[in-house]
């Protein structure tokens, strides 16, 4: 309390000088639900009934300063599926004192970072996933020429309210080539990485202290293709599982993408390649694995597309970079691929209409390393590609047609498999895989003066798991601000549940409001490829947003 | 309950004064070319800023709609649009093959770790914000079909007030 007392008044002694060119931003975002008994669901409502995560920062910026603080609160407990560490917690989560002049750029307190793609380190803050691996410490930003930067990174990653044992210090450099050296006809540029973390290893020597990582990175743009390559390559740690070290040896591993695209007005075609080999790095050697997401340092998203629809989301994938030698359950990474296409058939075709139509496909494969295991001696050898067991394969086509001044629709079409362990957690390749087909239909009707009626039908076929589905969205926008709709799943094929729900939402300026009331199904919640598995509930949740 | 009672107090006091400066951030352009933000949205005229991510329905529909009718706007007003992507690494090389795809004429920038978007305060996209001599003057968060007419009403409303001065 006095902590907040104190922040008060220094931000209202603040306010003297913000008439004096500095400002203020930030926001407030309050996410909280009532959860009601369920006999349909078998839901049981948990003692703490109201939960709330809400969200105060702040910043205020004074020519070259800036400072800013986040205050947090998981009263009484934190939203269901959130990590325990934040459940009945508040205070100060993050602060920072920014410098940013001409060459240089100081950060002391919180940062967010990234290296390349992120794979070697990235550290963000995605609230809906209860993901924040600020790090405190110091970053130092140095751009002595225009072609050329260096990122230096020292400190420890957040971990709730907390933070983590392991220190962790970086540095990144970007070179422009064609900029350095005037080449106007194709852009290059590379990178470097180095990150490494310290954790006391106590008396035992046989666990390394420091774990080093180095990676290179290389991009280009030439006419209409583009495309680039990373490679990371982690040194000798421990495994873990669990918060418990699962084998006695060390093992290195490493991480490769390579990206290549072609892009002309009408058309883009993307494809990314990436493999990870026991591909891991937590800022605790003991944090691997957590289903909670905590403590990360390198980032490797499912590299999947993010599908938009209720029923296209119950099937998807959650990537696998880690080694795991058990005899119940073996893997040692992954490895696949994604290609996405985009396509405009121009207006005044025959397909294309007065408007033209608007195509995009996806197709992607993700398989587990094909490895040899020694289970007694907890070793593994693996190939580079091999034939490792399918665990995800999707295939996507969706047509967007503006029909007329006032209909336009979108048609979806989507074949899944996936390994049951991957939807469910648990030993991969056990269980078999589940296809699911998945068709939707989106009508949309615009009314006079911004009223709008959305309609979105869909159906998924399944042989297996939760079988078939039907579901339906109704949404009605009386304006830009103000919405309401209705929304069904309907799993039919088996457990003749329906996950309904009714809500609205009110937006204006500055301010949004969400409400909804229904039944949440549960399973994996994946944003940016991230996931957290959300249990089934019931009841009211409300959000709130306020930016200034 | 104290420390809510405190927090929206301090909201309260803090959305009065709220200012509307553009955050001092650096963005990448597609090729990979620093770009401040304050520096691209420095323009005579009115600049939409759209926050947005290739795996936002409401997004890429706000920007499609706004991409029938953007030679107009452009025409009649010389308003321009700023797509700022906040596709993360997963999704973000899916960027330039879409824009292209979807044959947008904007000016694309990347915020990849989402350094403007939490500036901002945008807890969700799209956000779509009208800045006019280096300030914020309106913004809007989320897209309902239509909600491009009521934001070229806002220029057109605000441009001729600015004429009569």
């Amino acid at each position: 309390m006095k902590k907040i007392i104190l922040c008060v008044a220094i931000l209202y002694s603040g306010f003297t000088f913000a008439q004096d060119g500095g400002y203020f931003f930030g926001g407030f975002e309050s996410n909280s639900q009532w959860l009601l008994d369920d006999k349909g669901l078998n839901f049981i409502a948990p003692e703490d009934q109201f939960r709330a995560n809400n969200y105060f920062r702040l910043d205020y910026n004074l020519g070259k300063f800036t400072a800013g603080a986040q205050y947090e609160t998981y009263l009484p407990a934190a939203l269901l599926g959130y990590a325990p560490i934040y459940n009945g917690n508040n205070g100060i989560g993050t602060y920072y004192l920014n410098f940013k002049h001409k060459t240089l750029d100081i950060t002391a307190g919180y940062f967010y970072e990234q290296f390349g793609n992120g794979l070697i380190l990235r550290s963000f803050e995605d609230r809906q996933l209860g993901i924040n691996n600020a790090m405190k410490g110091v970053r130092v930003i140095f751009t002595p020429l225009d072609y050329l930067n260096f990122t230096c990174i020292y400190g420890k990653t957040r971990n709730g309210f907390d933070i983590s044992e392991g220190i962790t210090q970086g540095i990144d450099a970007n070179l422009d080539i064609s900029e350095a050296l005037k080449i106007e006809k194709i852009e290059l540029s590379i990178g470097a990485s180095y990150v490494s973390r310290h954790q006391s290893s106590g008396s035992n020597d046989s666990i390394p202290s420091n774990v080093n990582a180095y990676g290179g990175r290389f991009n280009f743009v030439a006419g209409n293709f583009y495309g680039g390559i990373e490679a990371i390559a982690k040194g000798p740690d421990v495994i873990a599982n669990e918060g418990q070290i699962s084998s006695n040896k060390l093992y290195d591993g490493t991480a490769l993408q390579v990206d290549l695209g072609y892009a002309k007005k009408g058309l883009g075609v993307n494809a990314t390649f990436r493999r990870l080999e026991n591909f891991a790095f937590y800022a605790d050697r003991l944090a691997e694995g957590n289903i909670y997401n905590q403590e990360l340092i390198s980032y490797t998203p499912a590299l999947t597309k993010q599908q938009d629809y209720m029923l296209t989301n119950i099937y998807v994938y959650n990537a696998q970079p880690r080694l795991i030698i058990e005899s119940y359950d073996q893997r040692a990474g992954e490895v696949g691929a994604q290609i996405d296409l985009y396509y405009k058939i121009k207006k005044g075709t025959a397909l294309g209409g007065k408007y033209g139509t608007k195509i995009a496909t996806n197709f992607s494969y993700w398989a587990g390393l094909d490895a040899e295991y020694n289970i007694e001696n907890r070793w593994y050898e693996a190939k580079f590609i091999g034939k490792g067991p399918k665990l995800f394969r999707d295939f996507s086509l969706e047509v967007k047609k503006k029909i007329s001044k006032k209909w336009s629709a979108v048609a979806t079409f989507q074949n899944v498999i996936v390994d049951k362990g991957i939807v469910y957690g648990g030993p991969l390749e056990d269980e078999g895989d589940i296809e699911a087909s998945i068709a939707v239909l989106e009508g949309t009707y615009k009314l006079e003066s911004s009223k709008s009626i959305r309609l979105v039908l869909q159906h998924l076929w399944a042989e297996k798991d939760r079988k078939n589905w039907a579901a339906g969205v109704l949404e009605y926008n009386f304006n830009s601000r103000f919405a309401l709709y209705v929304a069904d799943n309907w799993n039919y094929g088996d457990t003749d549940i329906h996950y309904y729900s009714v809500g609205g939402s009110y937006s204006k300026g500055r301010t949004r409001l969400g409400v909804n009331y229904g039944r949440q199904r549960g399973g994996l919640i994946c944003i940016g490829g991230v996931c957290r598995f959300v249990p089934e509930n019931t009841g009211v949740t409300a959000n709130l947003t306020v930016s200034f | 309950m104290k420390k809510l009672v405190l927090l929206f107090s301090l909201l309260l006091i803090f959305n009065i004064n709220a200012q509307d400066n553009i955050p001092n951030i650096d963005l990448k352009t597609i090729d990979g070319k620093t770009l401040n933000i304050q520096e691209a949205t420095n323009k005579d005229n009115f600049v939409i800023v759209s926050l947005w991510a290739t795996w936002c329905v409401p997004c890429i529909k706000e920007l499609d709609a706004i991409s029938d009718v953007y030679d107009e706007w452009q025409e009649e007003t010389g308003v321009e649009l700023i797509a700022v992507s906040v596709d993360d690494s997963r999704t973000v090389k899916r960027v330039k093959a879409l824009i292209n795809g979807k044959g947008w004429d904007y000016q694309v920038l990347l915020d990849t770790n989402n350094d403007l978007k939490r500036a901002l305060g945008a807890s969700t996209v799209p956000l779509t914000i009208l800045i006019k001599d280096n300030k914020i003057v309106s913004r809007h968060s989320g897209y309902s079909p239509g909600s491009e007419d009521d934001l070229y009403e806002k220029i057109k409303e605000l441009s001729s007030e600015g004429n009569l001065k």
